[in-house]
């Protein structure tokens, strides 16, 4: 599970509860879903997160979260915006693989070592969680006061998104001190050789310009020239990738971050080239674009947006986009479905106020039963009424996807641990798979004969199956069908499922030849093998297998056995001779159950004991389960 | 008199002048010498010989003493690092000095509690000084270890035959260094009646070793005189049939699973992605199927059959949501994909199966399933972590569920192992909301464990599945309750071709 490092200290100041010790703040955090992992080497608290609110990846949304949890922060929150001066126009030439485009100008920030630190590990954990290690979006972090916007353009400063060949470009990326191409930066630098492979596949390079030339290879390193410091004062904030609606969320968090720190957070104009791009990018987004507006949920805190509600067009004729997108959006959900959830009765102002209390508005409102969006099926309330609330989402959450997940939010602010656990009165008949059965029940035959139960792993390497054994792949022996394979195995001693058994025993035998004898060991376990006739193009099935390893250890004990456990499910046993490379010519037997050849029984052959270090003689069996009943 | 004829001789070999040995009787007379014991007992009790026992006590070094006597005590080795610091001029950090002096793991405490005990230095807010005036060459302790190591046989040294002080001895027991061990001696000689009974003639009785079926038929039985064995004898060690303890374990949740109501699932171990990930509502591009974390099979590698309305649905729901509110995933989605096989990373891939109504038809609420089987991930191998484990899982379907249903339903189950005092953590996985983490207490430990993860399932995955009731779930490793249960430290003893026969031999019965 990813962690997050936070300094419990700036958590107390951001959360504004000096007052709480560390225990408490634990027990507080673990209440979020943050799980207490130990403390770094500087004392910051190493925390768990689960992977759905990203908006806590840093010490100032952990601090967001704490506050709407100890009741000083209530309702949804959206920052003001001021209106955009610099504007990103993305060109033709831009990668067609990675098209997107949004960011944001940060103003009058008051960067430490430690809040340095803390942006930096929120934008390296959003990469690693929603960006998909940057494939699905990167976020570039720049100081303001290097960039040169060009004064030319009408007014507004402007930075240009386009595409480079590898070679068509040089600048001096972070950690160098000299000039590389894009293709020698994938190359020669760390960074660069860490993500070569997300732009791999891709026919330009990502680069973004200003004036002065490129300043950012997305979404693998920036230029040096803009690196933001301790005294940096204005950033600009961009960020590139696969989808608007991904990237415009990871913005989202950065600036909500940044706003927390008493930052300014500015408009930026995106303007596409591509009327297509435009469309998609207006399409997936959460709402700002759209007629009319949205950020209605203006919250206690004051406007939400001051940038203009309706796409403008640029030059292009294609519309443009004002970023950051705070939209806030609109869940429904019903009241008889947060108590059959919770399983408790609620007063709508309840509701109403565990919403506010999760960061949440939730607005009530009464409806005709039909179009409530509800699972539960009664027909007879067509013309009842029922309470929905309509609930407003803050923008950095980007893991609401349906009603249920606010229920889940007002769980939470209600404390699931205070819920009282009630077993639920069903009557259900419970049972065993027949498979299952006579699986144990072949398995305490066996233990009644002596032998010891064994438990081996399915998969195995090739070598074990199949060399070692003297078995060749793809002959008409037990053992010797073709296996099923794994792709990227952990290694070369786990790189197939196991065709048979009796290599995992000879394994448990080789690893045991300091303990005492007799070793008499079975198991009666899964095998698989490529089957073209299968659903699945795998033969699946359980097999019995068992060896006795003792210093007189010959046919006739492995053969007693079988009979006594081929009686005991009332099977013919017949063994007539064969041929088995893994056994000692004249004597093995094929095993025939009830007229079936099943599998195989004789002594193991020198060659197979010696290889596996064995001194002792090793008598064995080994068959389809399906021999003692039809499967 | 009559005696039986291990007594005799031993009577015979007897001196009532010498005391003589066990051991040396044992040799006059070749008999083992528990025997000879056994029949120096029996002629005390006659009255015939005399028995004198004499406590010898032995030391012997332990392993870590072993240790030491070759790389010296740890707060010498610590002082001499000190030394090479010049921490006798002026006081240094004491992680520098503890690790230029190779000091590992417990050494260090041990170290640092002995050091200021011998007056080597002080220990001061992390710093170390050093006392140049001690003298760890003359360590008692250590002299006192080279003592009996030098001395040591195989079976330890007695206490007399090394020169040390005794109170060095105790701290050296204190300190875990050696071991005392104590052992008797028994000794012999002939009481007057012994010298009267011998010169008046002793006869063998006659004494059975074996019961045959010939004496039993015979009738002679009546009139043999058993031979006395040693009944506290250690006999032979047999091992004999057992059922491999985890798998007890797993019989034992099957047991509870049946008795609270849920019936058995069955289904492959190699499976379509779409059963394992895409019906859970799983993303495509979620972390946990990147190609490092599952085991894609290479041989065969896609399915063929699925059910085509099925696939429309899902794909459905990952990309628009379900609901008229409901919102899809922002992530790629492709069928290709989706038919990819490969060893399931849950055993999950049999609730989706099961719910769907193709495994076993159609399934009304209300419903318990559960199954035991192993589920496969490309993880680390260590002492917690496996490439194949086995996972339990259960679900519950019934029109109307709560979270309160779901926590009465696991807090009955851990009960049955003991676990009581269950928390629920708040928690997120891709197919369940609300979800939680369930986490106990460890009975002997304390500590605070995860023991499972549960959930509601979500919408997105019920619906396209045709499921119209409400279904929660929850999954857990068998080796986690397992490892609970029996106190194993390390997951490789209880599972695997990796077993040590040992472990199983002596592991517990769990029932």
């Amino acid at each position: 599970m990813p962690t997050v490092d936070i300094d419990p200290d700036e958590l107390r100041t951001l959360a504004d509860v000096t007052d709480v010790a560390d225990e408490e703040l634990k027990d507080d955090l673990f209440a979020l879903g943050l799980e207490y992992e130990g403390e770094t080497e500087d004392g910051d608290f190493e925390l768990e997160f689960a992977p759905d609110r990203l908006d806590r990846l840093s010490v100032e949304g952990i601090a967001r979260s704490l506050r709407y949890q100890y009741g000083e922060d209530r309702g949804v929150y959206v920052p003001t915006t001021t209106e955009a001066d610099w504007t990103i126009r993305v060109d033709e030439a831009v990668p067609a693989e990675r098209p997107y485009v949004t960011g944001a100008v940060i103003r009058g920030v008051d960067l430490d070592e430690e809040s340095l630190d803390s942006l930096i590990q929120l934008q390296e954990k959003l990469h690693a969680t929603m960006g998909r290690n940057r494939v699905k979006g990167a976020i570039g972090i720049h100081d303001l006061t290097m960039l040169r916007g060009a004064p030319a353009t009408e007014g507004n400063p402007t930075i240009r998104y386009t595409g480079v060949a590898p070679d068509g470009e040089r600048f001096v990326p972070l950690d160098s001190d000299r000039e590389l191409t894009p293709g020698e930066v994938l190359e020669d630098h760390p960074t660069g050789r860490e993500y070569a492979p997300v732009v791999d596949d891709y026919e330009a390079m990502p680069a973004i310009y200003d004036d002065l030339g490129l300043f950012s290879f997305p979404p693998v390193i920036n230029g040096r020239r803009t690196e933001v410091s301790t005294d940096s004062r204005d950033l600009f904030v961009e960020l590139t990738g696969t989808d608007q609606w991904t990237i415009d969320r990871m913005c989202a968090i950065i600036c909500y971050a940044l706003d927390a720190r008493g930052a300014t957070i500015e408009d930026v104009t995106v303007e596409y080239a591509d009327p297509s791009v435009a469309a998609a990018a207006i399409e997936e987004s959460d709402g700002r674009d759209e007629a009319g507006g949205s950020d209605e949920a203006g919250g206690a805190h004051g406007e939400a947006g001051s940038g203009p509600d309706e796409a403008a067009e640029a030059d292009t004729g294609a519309p443009t986009l004002v970023r950051p997108d705070f939209s806030t959006k609109t869940k429904t959900v019903s009241h008889d479905r947060i108590e059959s959830i919770l399983g408790i009765e609620l007063d709508p102002d309840e509701v109403q106020d565990l919403a506010e209390r999760a960061g949440l508005e939730a607005e009530t409102r009464e409806e005709t039963a039909v179009e409530v969006v509800s699972t539960i099926d009664d027909a007879d309330v067509a013309d009842e009424t029922v309470r929905v609330y309509d609930v407003t989402i803050p923008p950095y959450r980007v893991d609401v996807l349906h009603p249920l997940d606010v229920i889940d939010d007002l769980g939470r602010a209600y404390g699931f641990n205070e819920l009282a656990p009630n077993y639920p009165e069903i009557g259900t008949v419970g049972g065993r798979h027949e498979r299952s059965r006579r699986e144990e029940a072949v398995r305490e035959t066996l233990v009644g004969l002596g032998f010891e139960d064994m438990l081996d792993f399915h998969l195995i390497g090739e070598a074990d199956a199949y060399d070692r054994m003297g078995v060749e792949p793809g002959t008409d022996v037990l053992g010797g069908s073709d296996p099923a394979r794994i792709k990227n195995p952990y290694s070369e001693d786990f790189g197939i499922v196991r065709p048979w058994a009796l290599p995992s025993l000879l394994l448990v035998l080789e690893n045991n030849t300091h303990r005492a004898y007799p070793q008499d060991l079975a198991e009666v376990g899964f095998v698989a093998e490529v089957d073209e006739t299968a659903p699945t193009g795998v033969a699946e099935s359980r097999h019995v297998a068992g060896v006795l390893a003792r210093h007189d250890a010959a046919y006739e004990d492995a053969k007693s056995r079988l009979q006594a456990l081929c009686r005991a499910f009332d099977v013919d046993l017949e063994t007539p001779p064969t041929d088995h490379p893994s056994f000692v010519d004249g004597r093995a037997a094929t095993v025939v159950a009830d007229g079936d050849a099943v599998g195989v029984i004789g002594e193991l052959h020198p060659a197979v004991l010696v290889e596996h270090d064995l001194e002792v003689p090793v008598a064995a069996f080994e068959f389809d389960l399906a021999g003692l009943g039809a499967e | 008199m009559q005696l039986p004829q291990a007594q005799l001789a031993v009577l015979e070999a007897a001196s009532a002048d010498d005391a003589q040995s066990v051991d040396a009787l044992a040799a006059a007379t070749d008999l083992p010498p528990e025997t000879v014991t056994g029949a120096l007992f029996a002629l005390e009790e006659e009255g015939l010989v005399a028995v004198s026992e004499h406590v010898d006590e032995s030391i012997s070094l332990t392993e870590e003493g072993e240790t030491y006597t070759t790389e010296g005590l740890p707060e010498v080795r610590l002082y001499e690092a000190a030394l090479d610091a010049g921490a006798d001029d002026t006081p240094a950090q004491m992680g520098q000095i503890i690790g230029a002096s190779g000091l590992e793991g417990p050494q260090v405490d041990i170290a640092l509690s002995n050091y200021a005990r011998k007056g080597y230095g002080a220990i001061d807010s992390g710093e170390l000084t050093a006392d140049s005036d001690a003298e760890p060459d003359s360590d008692p302790e250590g002299a006192a270890l080279s003592a009996i190591t030098g001395a040591d046989g195989d079976g330890g040294v007695a206490v007399d035959d090394v020169e040390v002080d005794g109170d060095v001895v105790d701290q050296l027991e204190r300190r875990d260094l050696i071991e005392r061990q104590e052992s008797t001696t028994r000794s012999a000689t002939l009481t007057d009646a012994g010298v009267t009974e011998l010169m008046a003639g002793v006869e063998t009785a006659e004494t059975v070793g074996q019961l045959t079926p010939e004496l039993l038929t015979s009738g002679d039985w009546r009139d043999a005189e058993f031979a006395e064995y040693n009944v506290e004898a250690d006999a032979e060690e047999r091992h004999g049939g057992r059922m491999h303890v985890l798998r007890r374990t797993a019989e034992r949740v099957k047991e509870v699973l049946v008795g609270m109501g849920f019936q058995e699932m069955d289904g492959p171990h190699v499976d379509a992605d779409f059963w394992i990930n895409d019906c859970l509502f799983m993303p495509q591009d979620h972390p946990a199927r990147t190609h490092w974390d599952r085991f894609a099979l290479e041989e065969p590698s896609h399915i063929d059959d699925l059910p085509d309305d099925l696939v429309e649905r899902v794909e459905r729901a990952h990309r628009e949501g379900v609901g008229e509110d409901g919102e899809g995933y922002h992530s790629p989605w492709d069928e290709d994909f989706a038919r990819a096989l490969a060893l399931r990373g849950h055993t999950t891939s049999l609730s989706t199966r099961h719910l769907s109504g193709h495994q076993i038809g159609e399934i009304e609420p209300p419903a318990r399933f559960f199954s035991v089987e192993k589920a496969y991930r490309n993880d680390t191998l260590d002492s917690t972590h496996l490439l194949e484990f086995f996972q339990i899982e259960g679900w519950v379907m019934a029109d109307e569920l709560s979270v309160r249903d779901l926590m009465g339903t696991f807090e009955e189950f851990y009960a049955q192992f003991g676990i009581t005092d269950i928390e629920f953590k708040p928690h997120y996985n891709p197919y369940t909301e609300p979800s939680f983490e369930l986490f106990g207490t460890h009975p002997t430990t304390g500590e605070l464990i995860e023991i499972g993860n549960s959930g509601i399932f979500r919408e997105e995955m019920l619906e396209p599945l045709g499921v119209e009731a409400d279904v929660m779930a929850w999954g857990l490793a068998l080796e986690r309750l397992a490892m609970l249960v029996t106190g194993a430290e390390d997951i490789r003893d209880l599972h695997g071709s990796l077993a040590d026969l040992e472990f199983l031999r002596n592991a517990e019965v769990i029932y």
